[in-house]
């Protein structure tokens, strides 16, 4: 199992958008992915789950890999946690 | 008297006199709950076809969106498709059918409650928002698998009257599909600007009020009320006055439409024959074409930023160049003023994020990055100079508060330009080098800065945060916060009289020039050079046609001896209503204009 913490930086947090980025590239890996925030974890592969967190800008998440591809999941899903979006 | 008005929040401007419709799109009854172990499999498949159903309908709103608004617009949709598909939240639905003995639209409605219940007691305003997103399936999917169709609004045979809507919550599929039954307006108890469904109804241009409070079920059908998206209200059963001076409120936003839209393509000229450039601020690409087509002179503000947000690493020499040489080339021989990386702080890509800083706003960026990174800077000043070759690309330097800081950047630019022609790369030789003033201590020693550069620009949302030491993100703060403050008044005009003293061009390029009043000052003080944004260029272009230079001139004079924020903007409205109807720019004025500009990430530092 992988791991990483990183620190949300999108001025609105992780919403709708950015959660359904980061959802569409957990769901390219067979590995199974957990993403926590405050000790609560959801299935990174689901929408709900992800914007249930309701992980806003300067909050720390985890994200959790398990499976044979799980160190491509988390390099590629912290590259997009990390990204800013343009906001309307 | 029973209170008729009801205030809320104008989410899409413009007022509508008609007859009001209520849609009760609530959840529907369920009557059918559990089912037999026998159905399991039924039920399994009911599902199935429904939320392909749903889905296909959804595709198909994300389609028309797509056609009436552009595809930004249509994104709405993509997260509502994809909460539709969540493979957890239709497994634990399937769970409850299977093991619960639950029917399709029991275990359905159950899930999405339970999820609604999380996110209506969320504390984040961004997650309660989307609980109309939720809705809107639920909605959807319910009365599908009842066999119902969604209520839409019929308009008795006879009645000619517009049909305004009143719903408890919009979504932003009902929005779409009311566009379609030709809705003239809409109304929510629920919702804010920020909703999906707001931002829909700007783009389709439905004047839309949202908040509204107490009342609603008062409201009956064929009811005569009116909606004003202009200033948040509804008003039940108007009096012959109410309907009239809403008449006049839309005739005078018509009449301010058409005005602007008989000054685009005029010259930007005041009544006394002063000719004002008018150029745009381009923050993404998209900007660009209605830029162009509106006629504005060359871009004031080109900002690069986009190329680097949401990336991991720092876009190539090539791809810059490209991108500046393509702006280059739409503006045909108009100058465009290139500003370079305006990073800093958490405003990084990630492979060069830093510690968070405790004063970022004071912090490590800008052109304080660029010269500590110099191989950053270089990669840009070289694109600069090769895309030079296609049009009147300029350097401009944000927030100088050293002489040094311009000195290091004509040393570098001089040895880019050294080293690409040793490499024998066809590029420019030179690039004009602009400073942008928005420190005090850049207003201060305007004069050592003139004698240095080629042309100054003023960015006057940081230049007004650093004088009045005001941040401009602080909603506390925002009534104290004013480009109209007397100090940053005198700024403005040791700027521009340094300028021309010095005999180069000194242009404002920050969200001030967007504002009719402050255009007035900028002109009245000497400014020649104006960069809005471009919803707002036709706008400025309108007032510039309007008022006289002179005029203008008595009243920035009058300005500069002011002593208070409120004296300058008394004396700017008195002046300024000689020429236009202030009452046409309130009333008629699109909110949609007012800080309708894009945020990029935080801090935001747009000038």
């Amino acid at each position: 199992m992988i791991e990483r913490t990183v620190v949300i930086r999108n001025r609105l947090g992780l919403h709708a958008r950015p959660a359904a980025d980061f959802v569409k590239t957990a769901s390219r890996f067979v590995s199974d992915i957990t993403l926590g925030k405050d000790g609560s974890w959801v299935n990174g592969k689901s929408i709900m789950g992800v914007m249930t967190l309701a992980a806003e800008c300067g909050s720390e998440v985890t994200v959790r890999a398990d499976g044979s591809d799980a160190e491509q999941a988390v390099e590629d899903l912290v590259t997009c946690l990390m990204k800013e979006y343009v906001e309307r | 008297m029973t209170n008729r008005v009801l205030r809320g929040v104008g989410v899409a401007p413009g007022i509508v006199v008609g007859a009001a419709h209520v849609i009760q799109w609530d959840f529907p009854e369920i009557s059918r709950g559990q089912i037999e172990r026998s159905e399991v499999a039924v039920e399994l498949a009911r599902l199935e076809e429904a939320l392909d159903a749903v889905r296909r309908s959804l595709e198909d709103l994300r389609e028309r969106t797509r056609q009436r608004a552009g595809e930004e617009d249509a994104k709405i949709f993509d997260a509502q498709i994809m909460m539709l598909l969540d493979p957890e939240f239709r497994a634990g639905v399937e769970t409850l059918i299977r093991e619960n003995q639950l029917s399709a639209e029991r275990a359905f409605e159950f899930k999405t409650l339970e999820m609604r219940a999380l996110w209506s007691q969320s504390t984040s305003y961004v997650l309660r928002q989307r609980v109309a997103d939720l809705g809107g399936i639920q909605v959807r999917v319910l009365n599908h698998l009842l066999g119902r169709a969604l209520a839409t609004p019929i308009r008795p045979e006879g009645d000619n009257r517009p049909t305004i809507v009143f719903t408890r919550e919009l979504t932003p599929g009902l929005t779409v599909q009311l566009e379609r039954e030709s809705v003239a307006a809409l109304a929510s108890v629920e919702g804010a600007r920020t909703a999906h469904a707001a931002i829909l109804s700007r783009s389709l241009g439905i004047p839309c009020v949202m908040g509204v409070v107490g009342g609603l079920e008062r409201i009956r059908d064929g009811m005569d009320v009116i909606v004003d998206g202009t200033h948040g209200l509804v008003i039940l059963e108007p009096t012959a006055e109410e309907v009239e001076a809403a008449y006049a409120g839309e005739r005078l936003r018509h009449e301010l439409g058409t005005k602007l839209d008989e000054a685009a393509g005029q010259l930007a000229m005041t009544t006394d024959g002063r000719t004002i450039e008018l150029r745009g601020n381009v923050d993404l690409p998209e900007e660009i074409e209605p830029t162009v087509n509106h006629g504005a002179t060359g871009v004031g503000l080109l900002r690069t930023e986009f190329l680097v947000l949401g990336r991991t690493h720092l876009p190539s020499e090539d791809e810059q160049s490209d991108y500046f040489g393509s702006v280059a080339r739409q503006f045909a021989g108009k100058p465009v003023l290139v500003r370079s990386y305006d990073l800093g702080g958490d405003k990084f890509p990630a492979a060069f994020q830093t510690g968070p800083e405790a004063n970022p706003f004071l912090g490590w960026r800008a052109i304080r990055v660029c010269l500590d990174q110099p191989e950053i800077f270089r990669r840009q000043l070289r694109a600069i100079l090769r895309a030079r070759r296609h049009g009147d690309l300029r350097l401009m330097i944000p927030m100088v508060s050293f002489i040094e800081e311009i000195d290091c950047t004509r040393d570098l630019v001089a040895q880019c330009a050294a080293g690409l022609a040793e490499e024998g790369i066809d590029a420019a030789s030179d690039i004009p080098l602009g400073v942008m003033i928005e420190t005090p201590a850049a207003a201060i020693l305007i004069d050592q800065i003139v004698a240095r550069c080629d042309f100054v620009s003023v960015g006057t949302n940081d230049l007004t945060q650093y004088t009045l030491a005001i941040d401009r993100g602080n909603a506390r703060l925002a009534d104290r916060f004013s480009p109209h403050h007397p100090a940053v008044v005198q700024l403005l005009e040791r700027v521009v009289d340094a300028a021309h003293r010095g005999g180069i061009e000194a242009s404002v390029c920050g969200e001030m020039a967007s504002d009719p009043l402050s255009a007035f000052l900028l002109i009245g003080l000497g400014y020649r050079v104006l960069s809005v944004s471009p919803p707002s260029l036709s706008l400025i272009r309108w007032i510039i046609r309007q008022v006289d230079a002179n005029g203008a001139v008595v009243a920035a004079e009058a300005a500069l001896l002011a002593s208070s924020t409120a004296e300058v903007e008394a004396i700017l409205e008195q002046a300024l209503a000689q020429y236009v109807d202030l009452q046409l720019l309130k009333g008629g004025r699109l909110p949609a204009l007012v800080g309708a500009a894009r945020l990029l990430g935080s801090p935001d530092r747009h000038p």
